[in-house]
């Protein structure tokens, strides 16, 4: 009970400060009285005994403190008082103020932005009951389908092999199955028309298995997923169920088509929780067992052994390990597989096998594109801003530090009044504190936009990337720490310097002498730290800039200029399928055909794929050409219309391109590019030679080539050279989803997708037109995040020079006010203005020497964790090193230039005077 | 040394309550002027013992009729002194034995 009355009595003092203030005084004065009336007594004279207690008795003031200061109330009561101090000072300076909390802002904004992308892409756990519990099977680095058998580490899994092994296994508590792809279809809700929505299709146990609950309704359960079309059932998310339905909970029982099936909505998912992959948020989850009703090509296999498509996800039972857990899996992983290869396997079979394996990763966290791509950008990014807040520290330590000494008379005051050195210290840096907190809210502020933004700016498309940016407890705890970092940071090395100082001399004399060398040097260690900072931060925003000039320098081999890029869904055009398949090809004909007859329309042509949005890759082997280890390497396949070539402005080499001569019955036809041809041919022409896919010498038969085309970029910008085959549609018949349209210079360009949209309604008014680009656009898309990084790295570079220009120029300014009498005295003698500019221009060139001479050998040393980042360009770049040099010492003598005229036009008696 | 300061307090007051200055005269005299206590260092050790609950203290009219702050020993405060006491003690007692060692 006793912190209890202490508690008490220290609230009653707080509020009734001023009674015991006065009871404190009434006390000191009886103490004295008491004590003089006893020297009395001992036979001094009254007034000197009155005296002698004062004396003894030591400043009243001063004692009052010590009782004040012995209670806990006092804490709070200083810091309150500290903060309405700091307030005032600031108010009083709001220049140095309104610079100091702006670059507060940036900084700490900054890091807070690149470090909620971080957490949301690398650390979030999913919203899942205990998620460390959850292993994946595999690292999910791939995903979509294969049929090959397992050979080095799988990640990829065939329903009977899910059945198979959820059966057998002992570690897990239940294991579940997800479609390693969730994909975009149409679907309409009660009749409504249709609109795009993002499907996974997962397990029975998927739900129980994460522990995912429903919040309303049911989730999808194992009756869902016993037997095949046994669940035309589908569970909601969250998001999704608020988007559509308000959170109106009669939509439950609704009736969802999608491609012409019916689907109860039966449940929504818990909220916060978007599905198994971080940065694709899934709108519908449908069990497996609905998998046939889907239109995908190559699918509706999952009844196949080998058909490879889903995502293993296991609990870990209470008490195994993941290594246990492991090693089971590797060996039932081999049986089981082994048992799926049928009776009698081939030896090449048993051979891919025995190398598979199966690497067991934490799945807690979910599976991302996003983390893989953004890794180790982010990772970069975050040391970039964090350099840059360490500069801004620097800056305002270094104002600080001037600030102190003007205040040395303040604080020489308050230490004589009885000021203990550690309050001066705390009441210094409660000013920092407060700059930080305000530089901090701001900060935040800017944050949850600017994190947003640089997303979508990294992320180009559509639709903007589905990923959870609300700041959690940890982005908080981050800010939290970086503010009380960066405020401990700039504000000590002041504070204690000014708390440090021997008063006497500096309240004789208002411009402090002795003291002010040793606070010069570390204002100049600041400033050659901070040149040093931002030399590194401008050659790693040149290695970038450089690096992205090379990206956009490189030959896609096609010509992106006036050609359209549409893409159309056909999901909801119930197509023929199978043997009527061609009928789909000849609709495409149909609408090549009717696009050519517009104005201004070049050519046009369906492809499987345009540029950059992912493909198709197999070995093929040539009839004839025995294998070596560069013709085994993967083609990328490419499906198109006679027109593609044209179209995409790819230049025919040797053969022909694809014409009315490719019919479905006549022999199969295709089209390859120059790599392929050379490492197949390295000394003769391919055109007439014939191959097939995969590694069966039975089927290199099948395919012959009659033309070859320059190489063309397939994936991305920044891949070596690939080698490429393209099949004429009509002999893969099939919808194809891209439709690129070459138009002439000069036509408009609105009127023709609005032409070609009508086009396509009035060949089937069901096949709707997602989106409308050019390939120019999807070029610069497929480069956005190198983009971002060399906007961003290049930004903060100029940020970092531009703060510590700022950092310069106060110091040269306040050394020209220091020595405005020397710099006068010299002028009296007869020194030139160029003497004088120089005297301050030394200053600043030995300080960008120091600078240069740390920040140089650093930048060379560090840059090399860039290099996976760097597009054909060397860490050591000497154009990005020499410009950052020059940038920085050009911007360096800019900012030294005015203080330095200011020196060199002093008027000499106003300067003597000054003294 | 640490915590001596108090124990002597409490020693003075558990004689009987005394006002600020009397605790300080009366530990000089006692211990012949060998300990000063200035008031730099006795109100704040007394507000310290105040909230610690070791003493009380109330307003009274001194032996001359001028209001002063009485300090009053409580029972807890009585419990500390012998409990310091004792400590006190076996510190002595081990100190002496090493010098005479």
């Amino acid at each position: 009970m006793n912190w209890l009355t202490n508690l008490y009595r220290g609230l009653r003092s707080l509020f009734r400060k001023q009674r015991i203030d006065r009871e404190l005084d009434e006390e000191l004065a009886a103490f004295a009285e008491a004590s003089a009336a006893d020297k009395e007594r001992a036979g001094m004279p009254a007034d000197a005994a009155r005296r002698a207690a004062r004396i003894e008795m030591g400043s009243a003031a001063a004692v009052k403190q010590m009782v004040w200061a012995s209670r806990w109330e006092s804490v709070p009561d200083n810091v309150l008082k500290d903060l309405r101090f700091a307030v005032r000072q600031l108010w009083r300076s709001p220049g140095f103020s309104v610079i100091a909390v702006l670059s507060l802002t940036l900084g700490i904004g900054a890091n807070t932005a690149i470090f909620t992308l971080l957490n949301a892409i690398m650390l979030r756990p999913l919203p899942v009951q205990n998620p460390a519990e959850l292993l994946l099977l595999g690292d999910g680095s791939s995903q979509g389908s294969t049929l090959a058998v397992p050979e080095g580490r799988t990640a990829l899994f065939s329903r009977p092999f899910f059945h198979e092994f959820r059966e057998k296994d002992t570690s897990f508590s239940g294991v579940a199955a997800v479609d390693s792809t969730q994909f975009g279809t149409k679907a309409s809700i009660a009749g409504a028309p249709y609109q795009t929505i993002h499907v996974n299709l997962v397990s029975g146990s998927y739900f129980s298995v994460l522990g995912v609950p429903a919040f309303l309704g049911r989730t999808i359960e194992e009756s869902d997923d016993a037997t095949e079309g046994a669940g035309p059932v589908a569970v909601a998310s969250y998001s999704w169920f608020q988007r559509h339905f308000n959170g109106d909970p009669s939509a439950l029982g609704k009736i969802i088509r999608i491609q012409s099936h019916d689907y109860t909505l039966v449940g929504v998912a818990k909220p916060g929780f978007d599905g198994f992959k971080v940065g694709q948020a899934t709108d519908l989850y449908i069990p497996l067992s609905m998998e046939k009703a889907f239109d995908r090509p190559g699918y509706n296999t999952l009844d196949n052994n080998l058909f490879q498509s889903l995502y293993l996800i296991g609990r870990l039972k209470p008490g195994v390990t993941a290594a246990q857990a492991g090693a089971e899996t590797n060996l039932l992983f081999k049986q089981i597989v082994r048992s799926l290869l049928g009776p009698q396997p081939s030896q090449k079979q048993l051979g891919d096998l025995a190398h598979a394996s199966v690497e067991l990763t934490p799945a807690g966290r979910g599976v991302s594109d996003l983390r893989r791509a953004f890794s180790v950008p982010l990772e970069i990014l975050m040391a970039i801003v964090a350099l840059v807040l360490l500069i801004a520290c620097a800056n305002i330590a270094n104002m600080l530090l001037a600030r102190g000494v003007a205040r040395t008379r303040e604080v020489a005051m308050r230490m004589a009044l009885g000021a203990s050195r550690s309050r001066i210290v705390l009441q210094l840096l409660t000013e920092s504190a407060l700059l930080a907190v305000l530089g901090a809210a701001a900060g935040v502020a800017l944050a949850w936009k600017a994190s947003a933004m640089l997303l979508n700016l990294a992320t180009p498309g559509p639709e903007p990337v589905p990923l959870n940016l609300t700041p959690d407890l940890r982005v908080l705890a981050f800010t939290l720490g970086v503010t009380v970092l960066t405020a401990l940071l700039f504000g000590t090395l002041p504070a204690f310097t000014a708390a440090g100082l021997e008063f006497t001399p500096a309240l004789k004399d208002g411009r402090g002498s002795s003291s002010v060398s040793a606070r010069g040097v570390m204002a100049r260690s600041l400033i050659v730290g901070q040149v040093a900072l931002s030399v590194l931060l401008m050659v790693v925003a040149g290695l970038f800039v450089r690096s992205l000039i090379h990206l956009y320098d490189v030959d896609t081999g096609f010509d992106p200029h006036n050609v359209l890029v549409f893409t159309l869904d056909s999901s909801t055009a119930n197509l023929p399928k199978g043997a009527d398949e061609i009928r789909s090809v000849r609709l495409q004909q149909q609408i090549e055909d009717s696009v050519k007859a517009i104005p201004g329309v070049k050519s046009s042509s369906f492809a499987f794929v345009a540029f950059n949005d992912g493909g198709w890759s197999d070995q093929v082997l040539f009839l004839g050409v025995p294998r070596t280890p560069t013709n085994g390497r993967q083609v990328s396949f490419n499906i198109t219309g006679d027109g593609f070539f044209s179209t995409m402005g790819i230049p025919l080499v040797d053969g022909r391109t694809f014409n009315s001569e490719d019919q479905p019955t006549s022999p199969k036809v295709a089209i390859i590019n120059q790599a392929m041809a050379r490492r197949f041919f390295p000394n003769s022409s391919p055109i007439g030679h014939r191959f097939g896919f995969g590694d069966d010498p039975s089927k290199a038969g099948e395919i012959e080539v009659v033309g070859v085309v320059k190489d063309t970029k397939y994936y991305a910008l920044s891949e070596g050279t690939q080698m490429e085959a393209y099949f004429p549609c009509i002999q893969a018949p099939g919808f194809y989803g891209n439709f690129v349209v070459r138009y002439a210079p000069g036509a408009n360009r609105q009127e023709i997708v609005s032409r070609v949209r009508s086009a396509i309604a009035e060949k089937n008014p069901n096949i709707l037109v997602n989106s409308v680009t050019t390939m120019q656009q999807e070029v610069g898309r497929s480069v956005a995040t190198q983009l971002v990084i060399a906007q961003l790295s290049s930004f903060f570079g100029m940020l970092a020079v531009f703060l510590a220009c700022i950092g310069i120029y106060g110091l040269l300014s306040y050394s020209v006010a220091r020595r405005t009498s020397e710099l006068g005295i010299r002028a009296a003698l007869g020194a030139q203005s160029h003497t004088l500019r120089w005297l301050i221009l030394r200053e600043c060139i030995l300080l960008l020497v120091l600078g240069l001479a740390i920040g140089v050998p650093v930048a060379l040393s560090s840059t090399r964790i860039l290099k996976s980042l760097l597009f054909e360009l060397s860490p050591l770049d000497p154009a990005a090193v020499s410009i950052a040099i020059v940038g920085v010492t050009v911007m360096t003598l800019i900012a030294a230039w005015l203080p330095a005229r200011r020196a060199a036009k002093i008027d000499t008696s106003r300067a003597l005077r000054a003294e | 040394m640490q915590g001596t300061l108090e124990m002597l307090i409490l020693k003075t007051l558990a004689l009987e309550p005394m006002h600020g200055y009397g605790v300080a005269l009366r530990i000089e005299q006692v211990s012949s002027g060998v300990f000063r206590i200035n008031p730099g260092s006795l109100l704040p050790a007394l507000s310290r013992m105040e909230r610690a609950g070791h003493v009380k203290s109330e307003w009274r009219a001194t032996e001359n009729n001028r209001r002063a702050r009485y300090y009053l020993l409580t029972a807890r405060g009585r419990k500390a002194l012998s409990a310091e006491t004792a400590q006190w003690d076996r510190q002595t007692a081990a100190i002496r034995r090493i010098l005479e060692a």
